[in-house]
């Protein structure tokens, strides 16, 4: 268990209650997708575990010890929790890609050595070595958030936390992007935690899915689960992946033989339409 | 071109010139020790010896553009010329070149006044191209790493490198929200332009407070404990080039003291 969240409520200063009493386990090495409409909390949720927040109820703990908000406890829980924001412009602030990337390894006081290695590393992890010495005005969007990645990946973190990390990117950076995560989650067994709300999007790359809806979790499963459940999908303004909602128009509309788990990628759907094809094959023999 | 894209223009220019990857301590010292001998004594010979070999290392060995270098030079000439003169006309003692009699008095041209303003014309445009040279070839980022190794204060380094990489950044925002303020039929007189510049200011002002907020946000999620540490990395200097760079120094000295006595006029 490496988080474990215990009726963890947030309430802003302005008196919006942004998360009401949320219970979570999450397990080392699990790639976790929170999906929820604009203002139903994902990353009010998200900030809490890297110490940007403080709960104003409930608690969490990190590996079984509760979290600590003094100086020295926070660096050492933001060295093993990386957080990737949503916009890479507030994160990118310094002069060079290459400067950007190391000042979290600086701030964790490694030798120039060492920092130098984690840099290299980082930016051909993503790819980015090539803009090393560049300005971050020079990077289109997608290398941007690359870049804002490897800033958290050079501090060698075991879990990464991205708030919305395919918005506003066009289609082949977010599938780069996509490729990148899973990627680094095999590879270096990092524990992935992503905010979204690309539905599409989901069930590529998560193996366990919690949706949000005004600051509660309202479903908790794999995402082949939670989609299956369609009316609270609706309830809570959001819409199955179009592959899904597909094969639900074809089991309602036109009743074909179809489970109630809706296929949700383009393997998935393959499978399924080749055995629909097998059936309507044996009901033709048979006739 | 219009003011940022001449910004742009020298940015570009300074990471990607033939020179970029070459020590900021060699362009630094070779800029530096020229400029301080260019403005140290005023004769002729010497400033026009470092105007023309300025020009060549950038246009010639860092392969920068021509009209963007020239281009630099078109305000502060502006400036200078002006400032120029005024030396020659109202400056001056001793030995007088021209005498134009007005009705109240004798206006003298002196012959060391016009010397003055010539070899303050020289000097400066020798100056401004070693400042030239420096600015268009070495980045913001390694002029940095160089100023922390040289121990400038730690918060004037942090702020420029900030200040640098947000200057771009807010470039952009307000371009984009005059851009929108003209699709949305800003009208272009005189009252209503001052109107749209003020609405302008004011949201860029908010804009930067928030990011200010924001950005602090993100790097306190890496570790931030109010120290910008920076990697102090880059292309140590060669020691051959060095040389090269001290004997044209002391060749440039030499120079200066046969020439100190040529007079301009």
């Amino acid at each position: 268990m490496i988080f474990k969240l215990e009726k963890l409520s947030h309430r802003y200063s302005d008196g919006t209650l942004a998360l009401d009493e949320v219970s979570l386990n999450f397990t080392r090495g699990e790639r976790i997708a929170f999906l929820g409409t604009n203002g139903s909390g994902k990353t009010t949720l998200l900030n809490h575990l890297n110490g940007i927040l403080k709960p104003t109820s409930g608690s969490i703990y990190f590996e079984d010890k509760p979290l600590a908000y003094d100086a020295k406890s926070l660096l050492n829980l933001r060295k093993r929790v990386g957080f990737v924001f949503q916009d890479p412009n507030d994160q990118l602030f310094a002069s060079s890609v290459k400067q950007d990337v190391a000042f979290g390894p600086l701030n964790l006081g490694y030798t120039l050595e060492r920092v130098k290695q984690l840099v290299d590393d980082a930016l051909t992890t993503v790819g980015m070595t090539e803009f090393a010495d560049k300005p971050p005005h020079f990077l289109s969007g997608g290398q941007k958030k690359r870049v804002a990645l490897a800033g958290v990946l050079a501090m060698q973190p075991e879990v990464i936390i991205m708030d919305e990390p395919t918005s506003s990117l066009d289609p082949i950076a977010t599938s780069d992007i996509l490729h990148l995560l899973l990627r680094i989650n095999k590879e270096n067994g990092v524990t992935l935690l992503l905010a979204t709300h690309d539905v599409d999007m989901v069930p590529l790359f998560a193996d366990k899915l919690y949706i949000l809806n005004k600051g509660k979790i309202v479903s908790e499963g794999t995402p082949k689960t939670s989609f299956s459940n369609t009316e609270l999908i609706r309830e809570v303004n959001l819409r199955s992946p179009r592959i899904a909602h597909l094969f639900e128009v074809l089991k309602k509309e036109n009743g074909l033989p179809i489970d109630n788990e809706f296929p949700l990628t383009i393997s998935e759907a393959r499978k399924e339409i080749l055995r629909l094809l097998e059936v309507t094959k044996e009901q033709i023999k048979k006739s | 071109m219009s003011h940022s894209e001449t910004y742009a223009e020298i940015d570009r220019s300074a990471y990607t010139n033939a020179l970029a990857k070459c020590s900021p301590i060699t362009k630094t010292f070779f800029a530096l020790s020229a400029l301080i001998i260019c403005a140290s004594v005023s004769t002729i010979i010497v400033p026009v010896v470092i105007f023309i070999t300025c020009t060549i290392l950038v246009l010639s060995l860092a392969k920068v553009k021509a009209c963007l270098y020239f281009n630099l030079f078109v305000y502060p000439t502006y400036m200078l010329v002006l400032s120029c003169i005024f030396l020659a006309l109202f400056f001056g003692s001793g030995t007088t070149i021209a005498e134009i009699q007005l009705p109240w008095f004798t206006w003298s041209i002196f012959k060391n006044g016009l010397s003055m303003s010539i070899t303050t014309f020289l000097r400066v445009e020798g100056a401004l191209s070693c400042l030239f040279f420096l600015v268009l070839t070495t980045s913001i980022t390694d002029l940095c790493v160089l100023l922390r190794r040289v121990h400038v204060p730690q918060v004037m380094v942090e702020m420029s490198m900030m200040i640098y990489r947000y200057i771009f950044l807010f470039l952009e925002i307000s371009e984009q929200m005059s851009l929108a303020q003209k699709l949305r039929l800003r009208r272009s007189g005189w009252l209503s332009s001052i109107r749209s510049l003020a609405l302008l200011i004011g949201s860029l002002f908010i804009r930067t407070l928030d990011q200010g907020e924001r950005t602090l946000v993100a790097m306190n999620a890496r570790g931030y404990d109010g120290e910008i540490r920076i990697l102090e990395d880059f292309v140590s200097p060669r020691k051959l080039v060095l040389l090269g760079i001290v004997l044209f120094d002391v060749l440039l000295i030499i120079l200066l003291f046969l020439t100190l006595n040529i007079g301009v006029v």
